[in-house]
């Protein structure tokens, strides 16, 4: 004992090395539990306030090319809002006329991105609305382009967002065209590919929307497009390279699905099972 | 001695609020000038290898509390830095602003790729993705951090000096 204590003193610099690579490692194959998620929400509520300030002194010097933009973009959208309503009106005149369930239906939270990970290929940012404004975990979170990710934590004002483009996130989703479902995947969140099946037909500019079927995302919300089509390493499928529609380097106005995932009635097991 | 952490401290916040505020704003092509590292570096080649380890982990591990999956990440990857950044201490061995630049350039090299590594293992796959990553990536943004430093140190030596007089 006493000639290790010794050789730790002797050889301070490399025995902090190696402790501190040694907890690093340890956190790296650990799962996410209940003490990360404190120390997460500690963090983000800490460096919360300082951001947000500077954020909105950014803010302010494009706000007048902003505010021009939105109004034009108010006019259009107000056009086309009257036509969809009318479509809107005759379909569910429809539906009811041929005895189809109600569709879900959902309010969409509007909300700004106010912190982004400080690594440069960020995969989460921090948004700015919470409980208070009806926020939970595991809501969609999408722009006008497509889907952007899922809440992953939830505090009185803010809220984490997980980008489809962390690792850890896998979505189910389908061809537009064909509804063919693969799972959307990435490893260092810039390549997003889908596995299908060799016969699945799949073509160059497909567009790729989520299937439902995660329990999360609803059906239909864009993803992305079809990029490129190579043979896999398995050769009962193949690998469908993916361009996301949502420009994750300039995230900056979002909106919270605000819907329960499909298996909401498990969550608490769920969570259990996740801390365990 | 308490004075020089609380200085270091409020230093590594302001970057930290900067990086993820306004400093997207001055991406080109999605690129941006990394100040925690640089600030970081100049703390190791300050204070030496013991504060480098240390900073270097903590400083890891609360840009890690913002990632939701990778936690571990960016504290062994700072930490690792700080190791070697801290050799170049300058109570030790002095070093010019050619060489100061190289060694943060080499710094940037070891930094991703132990970060995007441990991604890559973490995740199960080849890590030949990253040698292409590492000309892609890590070097543009080295460089523009090191045009960076350099405005901030010009300013330090040259034109703040002229102002006071």
């Amino acid at each position: 004992m006493y000639w290790i204590i010794q050789f730790i003193i002797r050889h301070k610099d490399v025995s902090s090395l190696f402790l501190t690579v040694f907890l690093s490692l340890l956190m790296l194959t650990a799962n996410t539990g209940r003490q990360q998620k404190i120390a997460r929400s500690l963090t983000v509520s800490i460096f919360y306030p300082f951001q947000f300030t500077a954020h909105q002194a950014t803010r302010i010097k494009n706000i007048f090319a902003e505010n021009k933009k939105l109004k034009e973009e108010i006019t259009n959208l107000s056009t086309k809002y009257a036509l969809l309503e009318e479509v809107a009106a005759e379909n569910k005149r429809l539906r009811g006329l041929l005895g189809f369930e109600k569709k879900i239906s959902y309010t969409l939270l509007p909300a700004r991105a106010v912190v982004r990970e400080p690594s440069y290929i960020y995969r989460s940012i921090v948004i700015s609305i919470g409980k208070k404004q009806g926020v939970s975990k595991y809501m969609p979170v999408v722009n006008k382009d497509g889907v952007i990710g899922k809440i992953t934590q939830v505090m009185q004002n803010i809220s984490l967002v997980q980008l489809v483009r962390d690792p850890s996130e896998r979505i189910s989703v389908m061809i537009k065209k064909n509804h063919e479902v693969g799972i959307l995947e990435t490893i260092d969140s810039k390549n997003f590919f889908v596995q299908y099946r060799k016969h699945a037909e799949v073509n160059n500019g497909d567009t790729i929307v989520t299937s439902g079927l995660g329990g999360i995302y609803p059906k239909g919300l864009n993803v992305g497009i079809v990029t490129g089509i190579k043979d896999s390493d398995d050769p009962l499928f193949k690998d469908v390279s993916i361009k996301p529609c949502v420009d994750f380097e300039h995230i900056e106005e979002v909106f919270v699905m605000q819907l329960d995932p499909q298996w909401a009635a498990f969550l608490s097991e769920l969570d259990s099972i996740n801390i365990e | 001695m308490g004075e020089t952490i609380l200085k270091w401290l409020a230093a590594f916040i302001v970057c930290l609020i900067l990086q993820t505020t306004l400093i997207p704003s001055i991406a080109i092509f999605s690129i941006q000038p990394d100040l925690i590292i640089m600030v970081f570096a100049f703390m190791c080649m300050r204070h030496g290898v013991m504060p480098g380890i240390f900073i270097g982990f903590f400083l890891g591990l609360s840009l890690d509390l913002y990632s939701p999956s990778m936690l571990g990440q960016n504290a062994l990857a700072k930490t690792v830095i700080g190791f070697f950044l801290g050799f170049f201490n300058e109570k030790v061995m002095r070093t010019d602003t050619i060489m100061k630049i190289i060694i943060l350039l080499i710094s940037f090299f070891i930094h991703d790729i132990i970060f995007f590594g441990a991604e890559l293992i973490k995740n199960g796959s080849s890590i030949i993705p990253l040698i292409p990553d590492l000309f892609t990536r890590t070097l543009p943004r080295a460089v523009y951090t090191i045009i960076v430093t350099f405005i901030v140190i010009l300013w330090n030596t040259t034109i703040k000096p002229n102002l006071k007089r």
